[in-house]
């Protein structure tokens, strides 16, 4: 027997209708009878309500200062060399009484170029010393590009952004980490 | 190379004879051009079809638009840093275009990853088939005309997203696959999480069969339009789906395993015979189904141990030359790895599935109507940044 035609349409007009409703009446009980789409729907009205983005999202590079060598595997190791460093080598005072003065790095100028950094996170990844860490913060977009040049005392603002870690998944074997603060 | 007088003519008679197209009535031809910015070429790629009234004489895809010289940018960049351009290859799945490369380069290296870090990479690899297929299911859609399926699927495709999300940290380019296992381990209530999300896959599915499979405007743009037979689909070298939709039962997952962890469960490889463009949508919503279903087998038993080998700070690969290909979300896709021990490999070729699978278009589109031929090239399903690299 063949099919009468237009089943096929009903049937899809009938998966809209119902997605319509689940998404105007999302509410349990009496409730359901009172549209609500801003609880329905799936987007967000952004600049009224933001998502939150995951905690490992890589939104900016933040930095900590004090922790930084100036050793440079970052700026070698960026794909496309959007990390300038410049230091000095510095005389410090002794850890102990009596004995020579240490030799320490400082650092002149940690810049990341956003208008080129690609996000790919080899500088968090290869930084022995726990100085660079992502941020899921996104808001900092710029009028000129030039803007988008984060120097230290910038990316070091980032710092109080950056969630702790989070806990892994049972049966890992991932050493937990920590954020310095 | 010399033209002999001979050939000129040949050329010239050829010019001739395509701008008077229709020998019966001697009406001049016309020439269409479909993009570069056309919205149903996904990208800038440039059809030139040569049309006799409303029908296709002949059709050729023009690509290079999009090229992006990843192939030469391999060669100055070190292996770690690949990872990270080969993510935008195909940009719909993301993932799976790390995998063959850090295969290879383990293969040359000599190293395994552990079995866990294994297991996460075939979870994320059928994450990404499924955030590639989905925007497909949904893109059939506007081509054919239904504007809402494509909603739906970006929906739902944003769910997959928000998973990776979670674990890579990035929504579109993990960079997450590293020489010798991966770069961090699962967050705690990650396998809850995404098996919520499998189900919110295979509700989807069930929605497009819905609104798309059944319906009669659908059925009657797609079946019997572009037929491929299985000889013409082998001779052109398709891949992927597009090659399983002709009735070739053809899948490196379960013929060529590379080391993942695709033989430990239980799984079927969908075929279709007709090989039109319905057979191509059906198989790839088969497909979507049933990573869902291995994704959960999947996580049902994650082993237990690290995700990273013993693996050299500075990673050196050792003089010698591998090739390793996968079944990508568009189909076969290989890297061949050529290294002399350097910090970056000396030359690497990146095989793409879409650049095989378009080939096909002037074969196909031959006679048919304008409209098909937009049907056509939506069911072929390419993505320009992985026909061009």
């Amino acid at each position: 027997m063949p099919q009468p035609k237009g089943i096929g349409l009903v049937k899809g007009l009938g998966v809209t209708l119902k997605e319509m409703g689940r998404t105007m009446f999302p509410r349990q009980g009496v409730m359901k009878l009172v549209p609500s789409p801003t609880q329905g729907a799936v987007t967000v009205q952004y600049p009224h309500e933001k998502e939150a983005p995951a905690p490992r999202a890589r939104g900016v590079i933040a930095l900590k200062e004090e922790n930084c060598t100036v050793c440079m595997l970052c700026a070698r190791s960026c794909p496309d060399w959007c990390i300038y460093i410049e230091g000095h080598k510095e005389k410090a005072p002794p850890r102990r009484a009596g004995g020579k003065p240490r030799t320490v790095s400082a650092l002149d100028r940690f810049d990341i170029d956003y208008a080129l950094c690609m996000y790919c996170g080899i500088c968090v990844e290869v930084c022995p010393f726990d100085a660079l860490f992502w941020s899921p913060e996104y808001e900092y977009s710029e009028l000129r590009i030039a803007d988008l040049l984060h120097d230290k005392e910038r990316l070091g603002e980032w710092m109080e952004t950056v969630p702790d870690f989070e806990p892994y998944e049972a049966g890992s074997e991932a050493k937990p980490r920590k954020v310095p603060r | 190379m010399t033209v002999t007088e001979s050939q000129k003519l040949a050329y010239v008679a050829g010019q001739a004879a395509e701008a008077r197209v229709n020998l019966e009535i001697e009406t001049e031809g016309m020439t269409l051009n479909l993009g570069p910015q056309h919205p149903a070429t996904h990208g800038t790629l440039r059809i030139v079809a040569k049309l006799d009234g409303e029908q296709v004489v002949a059709c050729e895809p023009i690509m290079g638009y999009m090229h992006r010289g990843y192939e030469k940018l391999t060669e100055v960049r070190t292996y770690p840093q690949v990872t990270t351009l080969v993510n935008r290859i195909d940009w719909l799945g993301h993932f799976a275009n790390e995998v063959p490369f850090i295969l290879a380069a383990e293969t040359l290296m000599d190293i395994e990853a552990p079995p866990r870090a294994q297991w996460i990479r075939t979870i994320f690899f059928e994450m990404a088939r499924i955030a590639n297929i989905t925007l497909f299911l949904g893109d059939m859609g506007v081509q054919l005309g239904a504007l809402t399926p494509v909603f739906y699927a970006f929906r739902d495709r944003e769910y997959v997203l928000n998973q990776m999300e979670a674990v890579t940290g990035g929504r579109f380019h993990p960079n997450f696959d590293r020489i010798g296992g991966l770069r961090d381990d699962l967050p705690k209530g990650w396998i809850a999480d995404t098996k919520a999300v499998m189900d919110k896959v295979r509700n989807f599915c069930d929605v497009m069969e819905d609104l798309l499979v059944g319906n009669e405007i659908f059925d009657s743009r797609t079946r019997g339009i572009g037929v491929i037979p299985a000889e013409v689909a082998l001779g052109f070298g398709l891949t992927g789906a597009n090659l399983r939709a002709s009735g070739v039962d053809w899948d490196l997952r379960r013929d060529q395993p590379v080391g993942l962890a695709w033989n430990e469960v239980d799984w079927k490889v969908w075929t279709h015979p007709d090989g039109d463009s319905f057979a191509r949508y059906w198989v790839r919503l088969q497909e979507t189904r049933e990573a869902a279903h291995i994704i959960d087998q999947l996580l049902d038993n994650i082993p237990a141990g690290p995700v990273m080998a013993k693996v050299p700070r500075i990673i050196k690969v050792p003089e010698g030359e591998a090739w390793v290909s996968t079944e990508n979300p568009l189909g076969e896709m290989g890297y061949y790895i050529v290294s002399k021990g350097d910090l970056g490999p000396f030359r690497c070729k990146i095989k793409s599935a879409s650049f095989n699978n378009i080939s096909v278009v002037p074969w196909v589109t031959r006679g048919v109507y304008v409209p098909d031929v937009i049907t056509i090239l939506a069911s072929l399903y390419f993505i320009l940044g992985d026909i061009d690299r």
